[in-house]
């Protein structure tokens, strides 16, 4: 017998780490940094961010002590754009979570029970769909007042229609597949067929869909919060120094050149990564 | 073809139904009206007067049918601050926030679609990938951060335009442009997507191999068919017409919806933002009816799923 095969090829040892392109190394760089500074954002800022400092007020960029510039309080911008951060960061954080779970579980109800269930959780799911979630927010938020758990909550809101359909679909795929039938006949609960079974295989598509809702959550939040409906002072945020450098946009304006500059660049960043994410992973969603 | 149109607008009506209840749960049970209005030092006899000559004292329920009767009636409330009819303030502020939309939507429609369908058919090529850079960053900036930097430029740097107010039509420019731009990216973007879906569909192919010119092939074949998703966006954005720049409006202080809405939602004006929630609901409601309609009479199809019992 003559091998026709060609040669088997080499096999190297070395651990070939996926190759990035550069924009999302970029932009993993970015959203790296980003989470850093709201996580030791107490120990990053050099001041603190309400602290006041009448005598320097309106300082502009470069000096040592305050390098991204003072407010009209003299309160220190980059402190302030620290402070931001951690709280736009963390809202947006826990509104994904919430609205991620409360999606999921509409979604799999919807799957599990079918009939009256699924009518309502797709009825609500269009209605939330077809109505502008700004005007539905500020309604609620002026009306209840303001405060953080409660705008978290309401954010939380924010897309949860698309992981419900998502769920509802995948789990009605899942569950006339081999293996959830198959835990089912053993006797398990539905509870942990979904949870333990369903929910893992479906779990990368909800998580794209996490990273595609986040940079709308961040838009959404620093808009309320411009319009002066959202986070409340003394709490900031970088929709809130938007808002308030606003009246300084001919004095100073650096107070809001540096968190417009953030959202910006974040909202692109995890915009980037969420594409890279699902073109890598789940090429079906285009 | 009926029952796919009889079956639309019954989700319309229950939309609807949706949203003033809604409006009425959140807006009456979130916080006392009368202590809002009249300070916490009004005394205990003014507020009951206050409560009663509201409706406010009612059972939550009765207050509901109250409402929807009076909605029937066409009476939507009258504003707590000043006393007149809510419709008629929100009334008065539609001219000039459609004087906003309108342009807005007619620049959107002309600037995206085309980029749109340019892109696709240069797939690849440098002119594709700068509109979907465009397009990219028309997403992720934030139409008060683009209409700030504009302001910053072009009424502060260069002083050609003025930064707010609603004195002359000069002074539409910069919240038109605000608006036209963001829009035209998303637009960019979905028109794009589409083409392409369409660009790979077997009957392009087809269309080619019996020998039509490719210029004739899109135009018959390719744009008639990637309409379809694209009108799905196109009215969205005419359903936000009415509500679609209350962040463009405070930033250019332009006195329309969007900026009543603001100011009444801080002053707990229920009637006022029940009206607008009402309103907005209708114009959405309606144009997704639209959009429904035009879909049936661009792909037959869906209406005859429809009716075979599908979606």
């Amino acid at each position: 017998m003559v091998d026709l095969s060609p040669a088997a090829p080499t096999r190297r040892f070395a651990v070939t780490l996926p190759r990035l392109p550069v924009t999302v190394s970029l932009a993993l760089l970015w959203v790296i940094a980003m989470i850093v500074i709201a996580l030791f954002a107490d120990a990053i800022a050099p001041h603190g961010f309400t602290a006041l400092d009448l005598k320097h007020r309106l300082v502009a960029p470069g000096e040592p002590t305050h390098l991204l510039g003072t407010d009209e309080l003299g309160r220190d911008v980059l402190s302030r754009l620290v402070a931001s951060i951690r709280i736009s960061l963390a809202i947006a954080f826990g509104a994904t979570l919430i609205s991620a779970l409360i999606g999921t579980t509409l979604g799999f109800l919807a799957a599990h029970f079918r009939g009256l269930v699924e009518q309502v959780v797709l009825m609500l799911a269009d209605f939330q769909a077809s109505m502008p979630f700004l005007i539905m927010a500020l309604s609620v938020l002026a009306f209840f007042g303001n405060s953080l758990p409660l705008l978290i909550g309401l954010m939380g809101l924010y897309g949860w229609e698309r992981y419900a359909r998502i769920a509802r679909g995948l789990a009605i795929s899942a569950g006339s597949q081999g293996y959830a039938g198959a835990v089912r006949q053993l006797g398990a609960s539905p509870g942990r067929v979904y949870g333990r079974h369903i929910l893992p295989n479906i779990a990368s598509t909800l998580i794209v869909s996490m990273t595609l809702v986040f940079p709308e959550v961040i838009l959404m939040e620093s808009g309320l919060s411009f319009l002066g409906l959202g986070v409340q002072p003394p709490m900031t945020s970088l929709g809130n120094m938007v808002g308030y450098g606003r009246e300084y946009l001919t004095r100073a304006p650096w107070i809001l050149l540096s968190p417009s500059v953030t959202i910006v660049l974040t909202t692109l960043a995890v915009s980037i990564l969420g594409d890279w994410v699902r073109d890598s992973l789940d090429p079906t969603l285009r | 073809m009926l029952r796919f149109f009889s079956l639309r607008v019954f989700r319309a009506l229950l939309t609807v139904t949706l949203v003033v209840t809604f409006a009425f749960v959140v807006l009456r049970m979130s916080a006392d009206p009368a202590l809002i209005i009249l300070g916490p030092e009004a005394p205990p006899e003014v507020i009951a007067a206050f409560r009663k000559s509201w409706g406010l004292d009612e059972p939550i329920w009765v207050q509901y049918v109250d409402y929807v009767a009076a909605i029937f009636r066409g009476e939507l409330g009258r504003s707590m601050r000043d006393g007149r009819p809510a419709i008629e303030l929100v009334a008065e502020r539609i001219p000039a926030t459609l004087a906003l939309t309108l342009p807005a939507l007619a620049l959107k429609i002309a600037i995206g679609i085309p980029a749109g369908i340019w892109a696709s058919l240069h797939r690849g090529t440098f002119v594709d990938r700068t509109v979907m850079a465009a397009a990219v960053a028309g997403f992720t900036v934030p139409s008060f951060v683009l209409g700030l930097v504009l302001v910053l430029i072009f009424s502060v740097q260069l002083g050609w335009l003025p930064s707010g107010g609603q004195d002359t039509w000069i002074h539409a420019i910069l919240p038109i442009v605000t608006m036209g731009v963001g829009g035209a990216a998303v637009l960019a973007r979905f028109t794009r997507s589409a083409m392409l879906e369409v660009l790979g569909q077997p009957y392009m192919r087809t269309a080619s191999a019996k020998g039509l010119p490719w210029a004739r092939a899109i135009r018959d074949h390719a744009l008639p068919n990637a309409a379809i998703p694209t009108v799905t966006i196109v009215g969205f954005m005419v359903g936000t017409l009415i509500a679609g720049a209350v962040v463009v409006e405070s930033v250019f202080s332009w006195p329309g919806v969007g900026r009543l809405l603001v100011v009444a939602v801080s002053n707990r004006d229920l009637a006022v933002v029940q009206c607008i929630l009402l309103l907005v609901a209708a114009t959405m409601v309606l144009s997704n009816l639209m959009v429904d309609f035009l879909y049936g009479f661009l792909d037959p199809r869906l209406a005859a799923g429809a009716r075979a019992g599908g979606h």
